[in-house]
């Protein structure tokens, strides 16, 4: 696609995608072989549910033997901590605690093969940034977030809600510069960053006047600028693309909070028998949110459980307990989540994908034969409660449950050892096949590149993610 | 295994005593495309071709396979393998038959997309039609553009004093231009404080400057502005921080992967450091500076391309040389002519041990050679690393380089006059729209010493600055410059013209930086050190210290700033709010707590910690006898406030009226907390005993150079505001930042946190007096965009603000004048 096709672009683009083109953002769509691939989406939507932190595996859905905890028990012995339930598909088990999520697995995807990047030393945001950009840091040049790649190249559903969406992290604590280098369009300029929530419940405050000033005060305010700016002698200077620019991304502002796409973000117009269902904390708040915003048409929404170093799921010690409470938060939102989707026609068009930059182990740190530094002292006889669980980096497997998107329904894919350690043994998954499945099911070629330093920069891994055809129903 | 099929063909061309090759088979034949039916234009149809899929190996000097295509003779002559082509034979030419990759070994071109066959059917019809060249046509060696120290010749007319102008003149000429009028004072004006300190004009100086009217006082103002070394430094950190990967927060810092030169380049700033010492200490460094070619140390494994020798030969090639050398850390560049043993033979001068070279992160088993990219300006040739730095300094900065001037006076140009001499800036391989004016701007920097006050001087004084702005665009096609485009303020700017309009500036700098001395002030040596025992200051027990301290306030508060230090650490609460904290006591930290104070009873709360030797923090179990070392707190108050319509200055000091405790008790931060089971604080001396040894002028000093609430955006770390408005994360060099409007920007300024804390605290501060409403409407207009408001501007904003004056009425007219495109763009 050397050439827009005009016409069929201004159809579907928003102003705010126009105004970044005429703006003349410098990257240029790099043809290459990705334009003769036509791919026909299977989705408008993505959702990713990120479990930041590195989500045990056998602990969530990849069940191995169990071992209940028994003072003196020796560590070696510890493959899961949890009980394996049945779910409605028979060849797919998980573990107690996800029972929600199990009566909806015959709508599922499951991928238990997922490995991470072999990056030397355990770093959770190196991880991270791997994970979401498809390369592992550092890079060259300033490599955008998966998001910001959907949002510069499909655009927004809905011209007037940001196309990118982050719900659930804060900036001001932990790894805060890590996290936000990844959190950006990078080099695809900051149209196309994320639009960021930190908190569900207060997402009303994104799309309303400033604090303390009423919708009257407000429009009033945004009359008398624009008032104001017609007397300004700058106007009679001609027009100029930075005059123009500015005032058009206010005016998509604007548009943004009188919308009624807007309203998609006030949670307390949820009906309470249905808030209650998803209300198991922030996560699940945001499992409502990210389900608003997808009937009110956004086009990438990436939700979080939130990375803090040493918590959630980023268990250094209390592994058992700690994930015990995890999966009371994730589970019934989740669940409810697909569901509802699923009820108002959307799920198929919408793919929700759930994962975590690497998975843990009682003992083995990294992978197998290629074991990194430890970090995290764990005795070999478990005396105390708080030693029980997963609680070492392990990145030769991993869990990653999708849904919808034109998937395949009540599908397992990848296998992972019975025994420690419990490494992929069939059909691995790495990030940039991740990555191509997800641009596939959006109708975006892996191939794709952007020019970037005269260089093309491909959307995954120098252009050479497979999508994982087996998915697809 | 790839030049098999050539080397047999031309074994058996010897064989047959000729240069014949097999023909292709009728069925090969069948497979070519078509030759085009057009008349070819060979510039515009086979030259691009060319240059983009065969200059690589076959030209610029080189000749892989004895196979040159510098010139049509070359061309025809062939290689090892024989003619490229047959005229009017396109069927049996080779070169069709390598671009068809009948045989994949031998393919051409060997790297890169292979040709379309669209491009093979213009180049059959080229080889039918008889394989004409353009006249002139060069596709050999092209010497290295803007890299020599040329000068060149300036017009002798009388007519311009700036030969800037001067050189322009004949560009003009040349491009039927005629000169327009010169922008009028005030948008000069605007320009020249923006571009040289960063700053909005006061009003007071632009009417002082409007109503002037000696000869050259745009002359004199521009000299005023340079002479301003504080907020020119200021002004300038921004710049050199980007490009220097230099930043107060960020991967790196904590782990001590990545180092600071925060000091060094404000100092360098302050003092107008000659460039090419400033290169040179950044090349060839002192502790101070190594930060730059250090980087970032990565934790675990990197790609062989990104380790710190490799980060420092990128960032050097890019930041002074305006070479792109990413690519080339891989692999041979395909965008430029610099190959993977250029990248590693400049890396290798960093590197403590010889380094190997990798290739698309895959060992090669050669080793790296130790060059410069320009081995003629001067040879590395030491094996001491320290000497070979110190060769490498010199070689950068060698006379011969004319590279180094260039780039650097291309990139002042460019923020100047909205775009640069030479596009990309980081590409200086690409030809100037005018290399008279760039050879003559860097000639004349050099002989002035590399002074870079005076090349902005240079600039900024010619009418071509002057000229009235013009719409540029979005996309250019064939540039010619007729003046400056529009430019946008930067993040630093905007956030610094807020300050300027609201008074709300930052409370706190993150850039540890020592400024020049103030003027002589009395110096403040009330406080003294405090802590909870005696002889603290040599042998305090390790572990936290709480301290209170209570008084009251009359009136309400204007002003109150804090300087404090500890040994080690501290958190301090202001009425139970927590507002600074510290953990180096040879740093002592300034924080603006008027906000938090009120008329009556107020608390100061601090958790003092003092830590184990070796500055670990302490642990009940590791507080033995034996582990005790200096602990001490130093604690000044400065509050302004207004008493029955006056003044007053009240100090709240460290001393025995504090009291302290070992044990935290609930709620011991707030008021209300009874403290009367706490101990008086023990004071252990002024500020200047030992071990601490402050000077007596520490807390003066700390006051004079933070002005409360006007600290300058390029000395705090990025916020909300700041990253919308285009602060980069500096993990990249970054030489140019975006400017474009975006919504996710006009999102945060619509209703933003950060932009409504500073509207509604500054319109606070506008409303506090009883100034009538048109002349806080004036006041505003003047200090923002530098002029009267009309009389219609002044009837809408009055409406707003209200009369009296409202608190929310200022705040959106301050919002509404802050999105004014006159504020925000520089005309």
């Amino acid at each position: 696609m050397t050439d827009w096709n005009r016409r069929d672009f201004l159809k579907t683009a928003s102003a705010a995608t126009l105004s970044a083109l005429a703006a003349g953002f410098p990257n240029r769509l790099v043809a290459a072989e990705a334009a003769e691939e036509k791919i026909n989406a299977t989705a408008d939507t993505v959702i990713i549910l990120w479990m930041g932190g590195g989500m045990a595996s056998t602990e969530t859905f990849d069940p191995k033997r169990y071992a209940p905890f028994e003072k003196g028990m020796p560590t070696q012995k510890v493959l899961s901590t949890f009980p394996t339930i049945d779910t409605v598909v028979d060849n797919i088990k998980l573990t107690e605690g996800l029972e929600n999520i199990a009566k909806i697995m015959d709508r599922a995807s499951l991928i238990r093969s997922y490995t991470a990047g072999d990056l030397g030393f355990i770093l959770h945001s190196r991880h991270q940034y791997h994970w979401h950009t498809g390369y592992p840091p550092p890079q060259t040049v300033a490599a955008p977030h998966i998001g910001s790649v959907i949002a510069r190249t499909v655009g927004p559903r809905n011209p007037a809600m940001p196309a990118f969406i982050d719900i659930g992290q804060r900036f001001d604590l932990g790894e805060g510069e890590e996290l936000k280098a990844f959190h950006t369009a990078g080099f695809l300029g900051s149209e196309f960053g994320p639009f960021l929530i930190s908190n569900p419940e207060e997402a009303v405050k994104a799309v309303r006047p400033p604090e303390g000033m009423s919708p009257a005060r407000f429009a009033n305010r945004d009359k008398f600028f624009k008032q104001l700016a017609a007397k300004s002698p700058i106007g009679q200077l001609g027009s100029d693309y930075q005059k123009e620019s500015l005032v058009r991304s206010l005016d998509n502002a604007n548009r943004l909070l009188s919308s009624d796409a807007a309203k998609a973000f006030d949670l307390s117009l949820e009906p309470k028998e249905s808030y209650a269902k998803y209300n198991t904390g922030r996560f699940g708040l945001g499992c409502l949110l990210a389900r608003r915003l997808t009937e009110a048409g956004a086009r990438f929404i990436e939700l979080t459980t939130e990375y803090i170093p040493f918590q959630y799921w980023d268990t250094h010690e209390n592994g058992h307990t700690r994930l015990v409470d995890l999966k009371k938060n994730i589970d019934a939102p989740i669940a409810q989540l697909v569901l509802d989707l699923e009820k108002k026609g959307l799920l198929d068009r919408t793919l929700i994908v759930l994962a975590s930059e690497f998975s843990r182990d009682a003992l083995v740190e990294g992978k197998p034969g290629n074991e990194v530094k430890g970090q995290v002292a764990q005795p070999d006889i478990i005396e105390d409660l708080k030693f029980y669980g997963m609680h070492r980096h392990f990145t030769d497997a991993g869990s990653v449950l999708c849904f919808g998107g034109g998937l395949k329904k009540g599908f397992l894919w990848g296998k992972t050892a019975e025994e420690r350690p419990c490494k992929t043994i069939e059909n691995r998954v790495v990030i940039e096949d991740l990555h191509a499945t997800i641009y596939r099911a959006m109708g975006i070629s892996s191939k794709l590149a952007y020019e970037v330093e005269k260089r093309p920069f491909y959307v995954t891994f120098d252009g050479k993610g497979k999508p994982i055809m087996d998915l697809f129903g | 295994m790839k030049f098999n099929a050539a080397k047999i063909l031309f074994l058996s061309g010897l064989v047959f005593g000729c240069a014949a090759r097999a023909a292709l088979t009728p069925e090969q034949v069948r497979q070519l495309p078509a030759p085009a039916s057009h008349p070819i234009d060979f510039a515009k149809e086979i030259q691009p071709i060319l240059e983009t899929s065969c200059t690589k190996c076959h030209g610029h000097g080189k000749e892989k396979g004895g196979f040159r295509i510098d010139t049509r003779e070359t061309f025809l002559k062939g290689g090892d393998a024989g003619s490229a082509v047959v005229i009017g034979k396109s069927a049996e030419s080779l070169l069709v038959e390598l671009v068809m990759g009948f045989d994949p070994e031998s393919v051409m071109p060997q790297k890169g997309s292979k040709l379309k066959p669209d491009q093979i059917g213009l180049l059959r019809a080229w080889i039918d039609q008889g394989a004409k060249w353009d006249q002139g046509v060069w596709l050999g060696k092209v010497e290295a553009r803007n890299l020599k120290p040329i000068s060149p010749k300036i017009p002798a007319d009388k007519k311009f004093s700036n030969p800037v102008d001067s050189l322009l003149d004949v560009y003009f000429s040349a491009n039927k231009i005629k000169w327009p009028a010169l922008v009028n004072d005030r948008v000069f004006a605007r320009r020249a404080y923006l571009d040289i300190i960063g700053l909005l004009p006061p009003p007071d100086e632009l009417e002082r400057f409007v109503a002037d009217n000696s000869a050259d006082k745009r002359g004199k103002l521009v000299k005023t502005l340079l002479s301003e070394n504080r907020e020119y430094a200021e002004h300038w950190l921004t710049f050199w921080n980007d490009m220097l990967r230099n930043d107060y927060k960020g991967t790196g810092y904590i782990d001590g992967g990545r180092k600071q030169i925060t000091k060094w380049l404000f100092s360098a700033l302050e003092s107008n450091m000659p460039y090419d010492t400033f290169v040179a200490q950044l090349v060839n460094p002192t502790p101070e500076s190594e930060g730059f070619t250090k980087g970032i140390v990565w934790r675990g494994v990197v790609n062989a391309s990104q380790v710190p020798p490799m980060q420092a030969a990128q960032s050097i090639s890019q930041v002074f040389m305006g070479i792109n050398m990413k690519c080339a850390s891989c692999h041979d560049s395909f965008i430029n002519d610099w190959q993977l043993s250029d990248a590693y033979a400049l890396a290798n001068i960093y590197a403590d041990e010889q380094m190997e070279q990798f290739e698309c992160d895959k060992p090669t088993g050669k080793m790296a050679a130790t060059k410069f990219l320009y081995p003629e300006f001067g040879e590395i040739t030491a094996t001491n690393k320290a000497v070979r730095l110190k060769q490498l300094s010199e070689s950068v900065t060698s006379p011969k380089n004319g590279r180094l001037s260039r780039t650097f006076v291309n990139r002042l140009w460019g923020r100047f006059m909205g775009r640069a001499l030479v596009e990309p800036v980081d590409d200086m391989e690409q030809a100037a729209w005018n290399s008279d004016l760039l050879n003559f701007l860097a000639e004349d920097f050099v002989t002035h010493k590399y002074d870079v006050k005076h090349l902005i001087e240079r600039i900024i004084t010619s009418r071509a600055y002057q000229l009235p702005a013009v719409n540029v665009g979005e996309i250019e096609k064939d540039y010619v410059f007729r003046g400056p485009p529009v430019r946008r303020l930067t993040a630093e700017q905007f956030r610094d013209a807020l300050t300027t309009l609201t008074g709300v500036g930052y409370a706190s700098a993150d850039a540890k930086i020592e400024s020049a001395p103030a003027a002589k002030v009395p110096d403040i040596t009330s406080p003294k050190w405090i802590w909870n025992m005696k002889d603290a200051e040599t042998k305090g027990k390790a572990g936290t210290v709480y301290f209170r301290k209570t008084w009251n306030l009359a009136g309400p508060v204007s002003e109150a700033r804090v300087v404090m230090t500890c040994d080690n650490s501290f958190t301090l609460f202001v009425n139970g709010k927590k507002a600074g904290a510290g953990k180096d006591w040879s740093y002592t930290e300034l924080f603006d707590i008027g906000p938090l104070l009120k008329s009556g009873e107020n608390l100061i709360a601090v958790e003092a910690v003092n830590y184990l030797p070796g500055n670990v923090a302490p642990t009940e179990a590791t507080v033995v006898p034996g582990s005790e070392n200096p602990a001490g707190l130093l604690f000044y108050l400065q509050i302004h406030s207004q008493e029955g319509g006056v003044d007053k200055k009240t100090e709240v000091v460290s001393d025995g009226s504090w009291v302290a405790s070992e044990e935290k008790m609930a709620g011991w931060e707030n008021l209300g907390v009874a403290s009367a089971t706490w101990a008086p604080a023990v004071e252990l001396g002024k500020i200047s005993i030992l071990p601490w040894r402050l000077s007596d002028g520490v807390i003066t000093r700390k006051l004079a150079e933070n002005k409360p609430g006007t600290i300058r955006a390029a000395l705090v770390a990025a916020d909300p505001l700041m990253v919308a408005l285009g602060r980069p994360n500096r993990e990249q060099v970054v030489t140019t930042r975006p400017t474009a409007a975006t919504t996710l920007q006009a999102l945060e300024m619509t209703n933003g946190d950060t932009l409504s804390e500073i509207l509604k605290r500054g319109a606070m501060n506008l409303s506090g007096h009883t100034t009538p409403s048109r002349e806080l409407v004036q006041k505003i207009y003047e200090q923002g965009v530098g002029r009267k408001p009309s009389s219609a501007e002044l009837q809408l904003a009055e409406q707003l603000v209200g009369e009296p004056v409202k608190r929310e009425g200022v705040e959106d007219f301050l919002w509404a004048v802050a999105m004014l495109p006159e504020f925000q763009l520089i005309y």
